[in-house]
């Protein structure tokens, strides 16, 4: 199978067998591991004044630069962040990485229309608006919601090259969402639900991607029917087996590495993360993709990434589950 | 006193134009302003942060009641400074140099005003030097520093340092908080306390504020 089949297969919550998939939604580690500045990093102000040979240049180097990444730590999947946006570029660059590595990997992309926990500076109005304009603010999330289907569609109709998207709205503080859980039935559950319903029409998987301690909604997301729920955040206090109680087991979970721990914690604490990560995320022999609990941020000691990786490849197959396990782990 | 009930019930649901008319009518009725303050408002923001301690509420509820308490703590301002009433106390707040994040500074901004403290908010991406020139040119009894970011976690040490090295250690508490920070961060780098969320904050300021911690 290919990684692409493979990641698939885990996102249908099928027992794959082997390695437990692994991908990251961003790494952005390039300069460091590749000399090369990672595409969400450049400024490409004066774009459309270069000749299409300069901008063919870069969009290639781009797509390679993805296509390395995966290679280089046997990512299942490429989470493409275009830049410069828009449909055509994205195309663009859809299509290199198709040519380039053919249906290798999955690849996903941005396409959540819902809201996120505002910044400090408009989280007041936001507030406000909730009590105040109800009727408004669902209003301007349902045009959220046309938009992105209008962009999906336009993807769609040139050739479907990519394979879900990933929904990265954060709802959670570490302490609890942002939305109590009556709010995030009036202003996101509807809106998640159909975005997700209409993506899987067009043939489009959907990762539904939080921070914090998203235990107080996780089952209100998980009704939405996302194929996966990522990054089950540690420092948010969520756990894997605790998810599952609630979720049960026909929903693909994706991350809980500690990616705080990976910065500050020793060898050892982070080596232990990571092995409970594995332990507890590939327990039902099936639907579970390895990562962080975030992505490989800018500042992320390289050396601990590799570490948490290396760790993988010793201990993360599912053929070996019980015997680096223990017998029985596997239910 | 059924009008300060009221205004507690109110501020909780976030009703800040009620809060404001009802506070006005206090004072009209000649009900002293601090009796206003502290068994209306800041009775009503007392509770909330029980509730959002205790995942009762969340952030959007404390913030419109925040907003009510702001509305009615507008009326009652130049009456308590006219009798001379002071605040619990004074922080100043920043989220640490290298971090543009706001939000968790912002939250606990307005927890601490609903306990009645009186916080300068230095913004984001603040250097230590200007945390502690802020506390010794405004008499802040705390410095207040958020970081969302491991990679800016450090700098909350150097402010550590930094009124350590101003001669203010003694005189100012430094709390520290945000997602990755920790319990142990807090001890390693010398700060005096770390909260896991906003309503916490408030308290430990308050205590502080009033040299009960």
């Amino acid at each position: 199978m290919t990684h692409r089949e493979r990641f698939i297969k885990t996102l249908k919550c099928e027992p794959i067998g082997g390695q437990v998939p692994t991908f990251e939604l961003v790494y952005f580690l390039t300069m460091e591991k590749f000399g090369k500045v990672h595409p969400s990093h450049r400024f490409y102000e004066q774009w459309n004044q270069m000749s299409y040979k300069e901008r063919s240049l870069h969009m290639n180097e781009m797509a390679q630069l993805y296509i390395d990444t995966a290679k280089a730590y046997d990512h299942s999947a490429i989470f493409v962040h275009p830049n410069p946006a828009g449909v055509e570029n994205t195309q663009w660059l859809l299509e290199l990485i198709r040519e380039k590595s053919g249906d290798e990997y999955y690849i996903m992309m941005h396409g959540d229309p819902t809201w996120a926990i505002p910044d400090g500076d408009s989280m007041m109005d936001f507030s406000m608006r909730m009590y105040e304009d109800p009727e408004g603010l669902n209003d301007e999330s349902k045009k959220r919601l046309d938009d992105a289907l209008e962009f999906a569609r336009a993807l769609d109709e040139k050739g479907h090259l990519h394979d879900g998207f990933t929904l990265c709205s954060d709802y959670c503080f570490n302490v609890n969402p942002f939305f109590s859980p009556d709010n995030f039935d009036e202003f996101i559950v509807p809106y998640l639900k159909e975005v997700i319903a209409e993506y899987r029409k067009m043939g489009y998987y959907t990762i539904k991607h939080t921070d914090g301690n998203i235990m107080p909604i996780v089952k209100q997301m998980a009704d939405c029917k996302p194929d996966a729920i990522h990054s089950l955040d540690p420092q948010g206090g969520v756990s894997i087996p605790e998810v599952r109680k609630i979720i049960g087991n026909d929903i693909c979970l994706v991350g809980n590495v500690n990616c705080g721990l990976l910065q500050t914690g020793t060898d050892e604490e982070c080596r232990a993360d990571v092995m409970r990560s594995l332990r507890e995320g590939m327990a039902t022999g099936r639907g579970y993709i390895f990562s962080t609990s975030n992505c490989v941020y800018t500042g992320l000691a390289l050396d601990r990434y590799e570490m948490m990786m290396d760790i993988w490849r010793k201990y993360g197959s599912y053929d070996n589950y019980e015997q680096n396990f223990g017998s029985g782990a596997v239910k | 006193m059924s009008i300060l009930n009221d205004i507690c019930e109110n501020l909780q649901k976030g009703k800040a134009k009620v809060v404001k008319e009802l506070v006005q009518q206090a004072i009209d009725e000649g009900i002293d302003a601090k009796e206003i303050l502290d068994q209306g408002l800041l009775a009503g923001m007392d509770i909330v942060g029980e509730k959002f301690k205790n995942n009762e509420v969340f952030v959007p509820e404390v913030l419109v009641a925040a907003r009510a308490m702001n509305m009615g703590a507008s009326l009652l301002k130049p009456l308590l400074s006219e009798s001379g009433v002071e605040s619990v106390g004074k922080v100043c707040i920043g989220t640490v140099k290298g971090d543009l994040h706001d939000i968790g500074k912002n939250l606990v901004k307005m927890m601490m005003e609903g306990k009645g403290i009186e916080v300068v908010d230095l913004g984001t991406d603040v250097d230590p030097e200007t945390y502690v020139k802020t506390a010794m040119e405004q008499n802040c009894q705390i410095i207040c520093c958020s970081a969302l970011l491991t990679t800016t976690m450090p700098v909350m040490g150097e402010v550590v340092k930094e009124a350590e090295k101003a001669g203010i250690r003694d005189k100012v508490k430094i709390m520290v908080g945000g997602a990755p920070v920790t319990e142990a961060f807090c001890e390693q780098i010398g700060a005096d306390k770390y909260t896991s969320d906003a309503a916490s904050a408030a308290d430990a300021a308050v205590a502080f504020c009033k040299g009960i911690a």
